[in-house]
């Protein structure tokens, strides 16, 4: 089954997600902070990382997906990424997924995700 | 004050100085022609209409000097049209002595004239620039009474309308020269310390004005931060309660299973609150805004596709039609759109099953008007005024519809604002509901230079 990275700051939200994953039989390892995420997925070279925009500072989302994406061996592990309309950025990401030099990942869903959401989304970036 | 809005006001008190002096020209030869003509009196009617043709033509060069300051922007600008005001107040007492004089000198009414120009002075100019407008006025009509008392220059009698000449009457002369230097300087104080007192109301205004958006702002980005806050715990309780009421860890007896789902539901309408108040606090906060040119007849299609079931759910008649010839528009595409979006699904969710619900797109020639008509429950009368306020909802959609954040409204009129558009409802109460938004075809350009 499927390796994923879940790497967010909030150890609730990780919980439930990683719940969820696990219970469609996902492998599931997760990370609360950048230099953690990028550790475990130099270690486990997962098949999908779903990050939260905002880890302990409101870049450090973006630059871990950035820095993935720039990375040979890591840059087709692809990337969800979990946002809120209005976050600190005050951007609307929507707008912006097509840019993939803006910001290199390949989704994005709101906060608070709905789990059938999450598991159709992940299904669709794992085949 | 605000250097800009100083500039503004500087330039409108020009400008309404150049006007006055189109008024006075027409009053100038109108004045002439009837005393000559029908009072029969003797007046030196080519030279007075000479000095009406030379008001005429500085006056022309004046509002010539100050278009095109005002359209190079000169970075002096306000010190460049005080002295323009200065000195066309300056011209114009010294063409008024020059007038005086070849209509009986001090003699003619008309020397009260002078009491209009230090009274504009006294608004327009700083204390110390009108009591010298005064003193140049009491110089030039003293000089012109000196002359001709010595018989220097000629005086032109008003035969007809003066019975004795006084020109030669020293006595006469100092004393209404005292009286009109006296009133001169008493109309200055007198107009300048209500326009000092006026001023600096006004910049207090002003400064209240300032200290308010600026609290405003300070409230916003509370609301901002606080809502974030809320927004993370919320999402890590919504994920959770959904873990567990969709049993992943577990089965769940039936009160169990009820309990969990009623917290869901709530944490699903507050996470909807919460989203929607964020995105109003942040568009508030955020001056900046993406703007492209996009053709608003697909724009329209897509808004009343993604809806069209939604109505179809309570069977009600969903129509549109579109006019403008202009179908390109440059605005936030995607802010639009989803106003649109809300809107509909405002006026379909208040509207009965089997109304209707239609959307027309109007063209007027600056704008393009967007009205959005239902025939749902309306909004009573008394309550029209308040449906742009945040959170503010009508008392009967409180009672029809339990949900709702009340912020729908407040972020359409945040939207339409933004691309310098007015929004407006009418609303009959149990009939329908009409709003109505314009958007510029120029998006905001034209508006802002106009704001100048």
């Amino acid at each position: 089954m499927a390796k994923i990275l879940v790497v967010d700051d909030d150890g609730d939200l990780v919980a439930a997600i990683s719940t969820v994953l696990e219970g469609k039989g996902y492998e599931v390892a997760t990370a609360s902070n950048k230099e953690e995420g990028m550790a475990k997925i130099k270690e486990i070279k997962p098949d999908l990382a779903i990050l939260d925009v905002m880890l302990s500072t409101w870049q450090d989302g973006f630059e871990m997906a950035r820095e993935l994406k720039g990375d040979e061996g890591l840059k087709d592990i692809p990337i969800l990424m979990l946002t809120g309309v209005g976050d600190k950025t005050g951007m609307d990401f929507k707008s912006e997924t097509g840019d993939a030099e803006w910001l290199p990942v390949d989704a994005f869903l709101d906060k608070p995700v709905k789990s059938d959401v999450l598991l159709a989304e992940v299904e669709r970036l794992l085949s | 004050m605000n250097p800009l809005a100083h500039n503004a006001k500087l330039v409108k008190q020009a400008y309404w100085l150049i006007r006055l002096r189109w008024a006075a020209v027409v009053g100038v030869c109108f004045t002439v022609f009837m005393a000559n003509r029908l009072l029969d009196i003797n007046v030196q009617v080519v030279r007075l209409y000479c000095i009406a043709a030379v008001l005429v033509c500085y006056n022309w060069v004046f509002l010539v000097l100050v278009n095109r300051a005002v359209r190079n922007k000169r970075s002096d600008l306000a010190g460049f049209i005080n002295k323009i005001v200065n000195l066309q107040i300056s011209v114009d007492l010294i063409v008024l002595t020059i007038m005086l004089h070849f209509s009986g000198g001090v003699e003619n009414p008309c020397v009260i004239f002078f009491i209009f120009h230090m009274v504009i002075s006294s608004i327009l100019l700083s204390t110390k620039e009108s009591y010298l407008q005064a003193t140049l006025a009491v110089g030039l009509i003293t000089l012109l009474a000196l002359l001709e008392y010595k018989n220097l220059i000629p005086h032109y009698c008003l035969v007809g309308f003066i019975m004795r000449d006084l020109h030669g009457d020293g006595l006469h002369i100092a004393g209404g020269l005292f009286i009109f230097a006296m009133t001169l300087y008493m109309i200055v104080y007198m107009t300048g310390t209500v326009a000092t007192q006026l001023r600096k109301q006004e910049d207090a205004f002003r400064q209240a004005n300032i200290q308010l958006e600026q609290k405003d702002r300070l409230k916003d980005e509370y609301v901002s931060r606080v809502t974030h806050d809320i927004k993370g715990h919320l999402a890590a309780i919504h994920s959770c309660l959904e873990v567990v009421d969709s049993r992943m860890v577990g089965p769940l007896n039936e009160k169990q299973q009820e309990f969990v789902q009623r917290a869901y539901a709530r944490t699903c309408k507050l996470a909807d609150f919460v989203r929607t108040l964020l995105k109003l606090t942040q568009m508030r906060l955020n001056d900046k805004f993406d703007r492209e040119v996009f053709v608003l007849s697909e724009m329209i299609d897509s808004a009343v596709a993604s809806v069209k079931t939604r109505a179809g759910d309570k069977s009600i008649t969903l129509s549109h039609s579109f006019e403008p010839m202009v179908d390109k528009i440059y605005g936030n595409h995607f802010s639009i759109e989803e106003m649109v979006v809300n809107l509909l699904l405002n006026a379909i969710k208040y509207t009965p099953e089997h109304g209707t619900v239609t959307l027309n797109v109007i063209d007027q020639q600056e704008d393009i008007l967007i009205e959005i008509v239902d025939t749902g429950i309306g909004i009573p009368e008394s309550e029209l005024e308040f449906v742009f306020d945040e959170f503010y909802r009508a008392s009967n959609a409180r009672k029809s519809e339990c949900d709702g954040t009340g912020l729908g409204l407040s972020i359409a009129k945040q939207i339409v604002q933004r691309h310098c558009g007015k929004i407006s409802v009418e609303s009959k109460l149990g009939q329908g509901t009409r709003l109505a938004f314009t958007l510029p075809k120029g998006g905001c350009a034209k508006t802002a230079t106009h704001s100048l």
